[in-house]
């Protein structure tokens, strides 16, 4: 959507040997990684290989021990936590296994408030909202609260809050984990839609099901690093 | 139970912050309840408590003995209600020449007494020894401190030939008699009446004195009984200056027991309600319900007792020294002010944690039936009602959305919500009373200084054991301090004792001549006295005897009396004391002179200068600068600040610890919004406006709650009669910045919860729950 695909390919996210550590575990041990615009990643790995910690980086969530990320021509090891959160609302949206929604608010606000976070008007972030929701399929839910919802419902109302701010990155940690598996499918379908008109996409998890249907790039963590990569072949 | 400790023991570490709040509140409110106590009991207790040290009687009664006899007398003590008594002792009335001692003449109500000591009416020796001999008498002094040897060695000739030589000075806190002489003595002077003095069992209010006094007296011979004067009369008389300020004291004491109340319940409930989670671990775990309520207690009891005794301790040591400034100038006699009874820390140590395990058993017994499933989901359990409706109708605002946002959270909790705000109401309360109460007091204490001139306060004969009288005579002295250079004004005073017609008790009346703008600014009703005849006296003097502008009444001074008119009414004054002008004086005692002077100095004139001038006119002058402040605004200045102070603290850790407890619950929602691009400072945004909405509605409730609890106090100081002026403090500006002490208390409280909440790390909150 906002990627131009006409455009040559340029790298999106690059990480350059990036290390974390809480403490004394080793959450990423030297981990690189390009991504170019357009595509579609996934991020597989036994649980606790540091899957969430590499997607926080690149989320700026979460500074790196060492090495550099660098994210749509942003180093994020140069940004203060204002810019991190400027470099967010207009470059990443995020989704997340347990959806993340504000109970105390009803969908379309939900949606809607990343855009208000930026000033836009509440009346113009509506509209954009209802048009997001109404592109994907929750439209008459925009009134409902998030616990009234089922989880493909909320998780479809997250993936539109991530869009709402047109996002370079979408980035999706375990989108379909918390789902039963004909929701998982719908959520999937979402995804793979939006990679075909140009979204860039990088989605942790570990369904191989997920990984192969959506992704033309696998990429395999074991211990904080790249273990291996290979390239699929779409099947949307 | 050891799972229970471990259980406990492991909250209470996970929760350091929460632990440690919760103990502050507890300490801040306990030493505020401690502080609050002692007030009460202090404004009150006094009197009664040296009373009975000194085995006060509770009615003083005298009797005529040509018609009842010593033994009559004598077997009234041992009528049914008597606790105990002492008499008869003979009674007679001296005439005392003018100038006696430091008496301006009249009469000296003397009575034969062998013993000080005694089952009723202690007596406390001041200086010399008790009356022994024939000739002694010891001379009731009743002022604090002590008269000083020098005066001993007095004599008086009585009108019957005998002279009495000053042996001793002591107090009778029943004022039972001004001198005292040997029985032997007594019986000399022929005394035509006999004094007793009682206790009653029962002595709870005049009538039941009354009631005991006449069944004391029963069988005696009609009219024997001559006067009775009940303890009652004395103690309100000892206590009105520290009566009068006890409706301010009051409220500051109920404010202070209220907020506290409120935030110990706010705080520990909080901390169980914010628990649910954990509460539904543990049941998952294999806790029984009444395990859990334990854990529970438990881990708030280790807050709660450590800060209610350092807060017991705090209190204690702070009580002292507050009490004494506060009451300085109030006059409580021999009494001490400033003992904290143990029992007030009693009432704390006990109290503190059982309100602390009130407050957390009720939302603990809740949990105790919440099945586990529902308390592991209560953080994120779908909510609706009314609040959910205000964040939709904000969200669509033009406020910023962190604003917004902020503004709707109270509406998620509105149980905590109302707690916290009365917090605020009842803190900004107290900050518009304490502030309006120092405005007040402050043009009050500046009464009669509007000018802007010291003022040299000038008596003779010096004072104590210094008493060299002055060359200059009365009339001299005026005119040698009106020619002195600075010298705006000159008053000079006269003290006396006067009686009025249907008063058992002299009243003090004060003649006053020459500079009277002072009652320019001291006069609230009617107007000066100017002619003869004409008096003006305080509130509490014209109340006490149902007087009015316009009354008349008779007074009498050694034999001559003159009709006046009660013409003004003064801002204060004691309840036995009136004034007058010289022109009455002239008319009650021709030869009088006056033995005080006030020079009023001009603008900017050098006050230490002057009344070292003034000392130089003559070595018989003493002048002293007047100062500038006033008992009463000390007391309430005091009062004011240390509660606005205490309570603002409290109101403050109150909304601190919600917005702590608020962030903790919103943890993975502020995570969310931040990874959607929330910036550090629109977090720190939305929480404070989470409470400043609070803060500005608790400013709005509490400023006219303070207004009114502000006018309730002025109007009930009984000593003061504050005029419009001094009672209309408030002021748009003033108003403005009352409304943002409001407003300034909640984000005070916010800002430290809301800054670490901006930087928390928010990687892992969101996967984990
Ligand atoms: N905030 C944190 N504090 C401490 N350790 C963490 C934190 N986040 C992740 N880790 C550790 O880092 C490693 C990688 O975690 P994570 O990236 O969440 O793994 P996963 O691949 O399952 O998403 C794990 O060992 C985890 O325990
Ligand atoms: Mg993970």
């Amino acid at each position: 959507m906002t990627t131009d695909h006409n455009s040559a390919r340029h790298v999106v996210v690059r990480l350059d040997g990036v290390h974390k550590e809480y403490g004394d575990a080793k959450a990423l041990d030297g981990l690189s990684l390009e991504i170019t615009a357009g595509d579609a990643v996934a991020v597989m790995g036994p649980s606790g290989c540091g899957k969430s910690t590499l997607l926080n980086m690149v989320a700026g969530l979460d500074r790196p021990t060492s090495g550099t990320v660098e994210v749509h021509g942003h180093d994020l090891g140069k940004l203060n936590e204002t810019g991190l959160a400027l470099f967010r609302r207009r470059n990443v949206g995020m989704i997340f296994q347990f959806f993340n929604l504000i109970d105390d608010l009803p969908v379309l606000d939900n949606v809607a408030l990343a855009a208000q976070l930026t000033g836009t008007p509440a009346r113009q972030a509506r509209r954009r909202a209802l048009e997001l929701l109404d592109e994907l399929g929750v439209a008459e839910r925009r009134n409902n609260y998030p616990a009234t919802l089922s989880g493909g419902e909320r998780q479809r109302v997250a993936v539109a809050r991530a869009l709402m701010n047109r996002p370079a990155l979408l980035l999706a940690d375990e989108p379909t984990g918390a789902l039963d598996s004909r929701s998982g499918e719908q959520v999937m379908d979402l995804l793979i839609d939006l990679n075909q008109i140009g979204q860039t996409l990088l989605i942790v998890t570990h369904d191989p099901q997920l990984a192969t249907r959506c992704a033309s790039r696998l990429i395999e963590v074991a211990d904080g690093r790249v273990a291996r990569e290979s390239t699929l072949e779409a099947t949307a | 139970m050891s799972a229970v400790w471990t259980a406990s023991r492991a909250a209470v570490k996970r929760r350091r912050l929460q632990t440690f709040v919760i103990g502050l509140v507890v300490l801040c409110s306990t030493t505020t309840v401690l502080l609050a106590l002692a007030l009460l009991s202090a404004a009150s207790g006094p009197f009664d408590k040296a009373y009975a040290e000194q085995r006060g009687a509770h009615t003083v009664a005298t009797f005529d003995t040509t018609k009842v006899s010593q033994e009559q007398l004598a077997r009234t003590a041992r009528q049914p209600g008597v606790e105990t008594a002492a008499g008869p002792f003979g009674q007679t009335v001296v005439d005392i020449p003018k100038d006696w001692l430091w008496m301006a003449g009249g009469t000296l109500t003397v009575v034969g007494r062998a013993d000080p000591a005694g089952p009723v009416d202690r007596i406390e020796l001041l200086e010399g020894h008790w009356a022994t001999a024939p000739g002694e008498i010891v001379v009731n002094w009743s002022a604090q401190g002590s008269p000083g040897t020098a005066l001993l060695g007095t004599k008086l000739e009585t009108s019957g030939g005998t002279t009495l030589t000053v042996v001793g000075f002591a107090t009778s806190m029943s004022k039972s008699a001004s001198a005292w002489v040997t029985p032997e003595q007594m019986a000399a002077l022929h005394p035509s009446s006999a004094q007793m003095l009682y206790r009653f069992t029962d002595s709870s209010t005049e009538d039941r004195l009354s009631a005991s006094l006449a069944r004391a007296t029963t069988g005696l011979p009609k009219e024997s009984l001559t006067g009775a004067q009940t303890y009652l009369t004395l103690k309100q008389a000892f206590s009105a200056l520290a009566d009068s300020y006890l409706p301010f004291m009051t409220l500051f004491g109920i404010l202070g027991l209220l907020v506290s109340t409120l935030i110990v319940g706010n705080v520990v409930s909080g901390a169980v309600v914010s628990g649910y989670r954990h509460i539904g671990v543990l049941k998952a775990l294999g806790f029984t319900p009444s395990q859990v309520v334990a854990v529970y207690l438990t881990m708030l009891s280790v807050p709660a007792v450590v800060g209610c005794v350092l807060g017991t301790l705090a209190g204690n040591a702070l009580a002292r020294p507050i009490l004494k400034v506060a009451f300085t100038g109030i006059d409580v006699g021999r009494a001490s002010v400033g003992n904290i009874s143990p029992w007030l820390s009693v009432v704390c140590l006990v109290g503190m944690p059982a309100l602390v395990l009130l407050a957390a058993l009720v939302p603990a017994l809740r949990a105790h039936r919440l099945p586990a499933a529902r308390a592991i989901s209560a953080g994120g359990a779908p909510r609706a009602g009314r609040g959910l409706r205000v964040q939709r109708m904000l969200g669509a605002t033009r406020l910023p959305r962190p604003v917004s946002l902020g503004l709707g959270q109270p509406f998620a909790r509105p149980g905590r919500t109302l707690l916290t705000m009365a917090a605020i109401v009842l803190g900004v309360t107290t900050v518009t009373l304490s502030t309006g109460l120092t405005s007040t007091m402050v043009a009050y204490g500046n009464v009669g200084r509007e000018d802007g001139g010291a003022r040299i306060h000038v008596t003779t004969g010096g004072s104590g054991n210094d008493r060299t009288p002055s060359r200059l005579s009365d009339l001299q002295i005026e005119k040698r301090l009106r020619s002195l250079p600075g010298a705006e004004g000159v008053r000079a005073r006269a003290l006396s004792q006067v009686n009025m017609a249907g008063q058992t008790q002299p009243v003090f009346a004060d003649f006053y001549r020459g500079d009277d703008s002072l009652y320019d600014h001291t006069i609230v009703k009617g107007r000066a006295p100017s002619a003869a005849g004409e008096i003006v006296a305080g509130p509490a003097f014209l109340t006490q005897r149902g007087l009015k502008l316009g009354d008349r009444v008779t007074l009498e001074l050694n034999g001559r009396k003159i009709t006046a008119t009660v013409v003004g009414r003064l801002i204060e004054g004691d309840a036995r004391a009136l004034e007058a002008t010289w022109r009455t004086l002239a008319r009650l005692a021709p030869d009088a002179h006056a033995t005080e002077y006030t020079v009023r100095l001009a603008p900017g004139a050098d006050a230490r200068a002057h009344a070292e001038a003034v000392a130089a006119l003559d070595p018989g002058l003493h002048a002293s600068v007047m100062d500038s402040g006033n008992a009463g605004t000390a007391t309430v200045v005091t009062f004011s600040t240390v509660f606005t102070v205490l309570l603002t603290l409290v109101a403050s850790l109150g909304v601190f610890n919600t917005v702590l407890l608020n962030i903790r619950e919103r943890r993975r929602d502020l995570g969310m919004l931040k990874s959607i691009g929330m910036t550090p400072r629109q977090v720190v945004v939305m929480t404070v406006t989470s409470v400043a909405g609070l803060g500005a509605v608790g400013g709005l409730l509490g400023i006219p709650l303070g207004i009114v609890a502000h006018r309730l106090v002025v109007d009930n100081v009984g000593v003061v009669d504050f005029p419009a002026s001094m009672k209309d403090v408030w002021h748009a500006p003033q108003l403005a910045a009352m409304l943002m002490a409001g407003v300034a208390i909640a984000v005070l409280g916010a800002l430290v919860p809301a800054r670490s909440a901006a930087r928390m790390t928010i990687a892992s909150v969101l996967h984990t729950e």
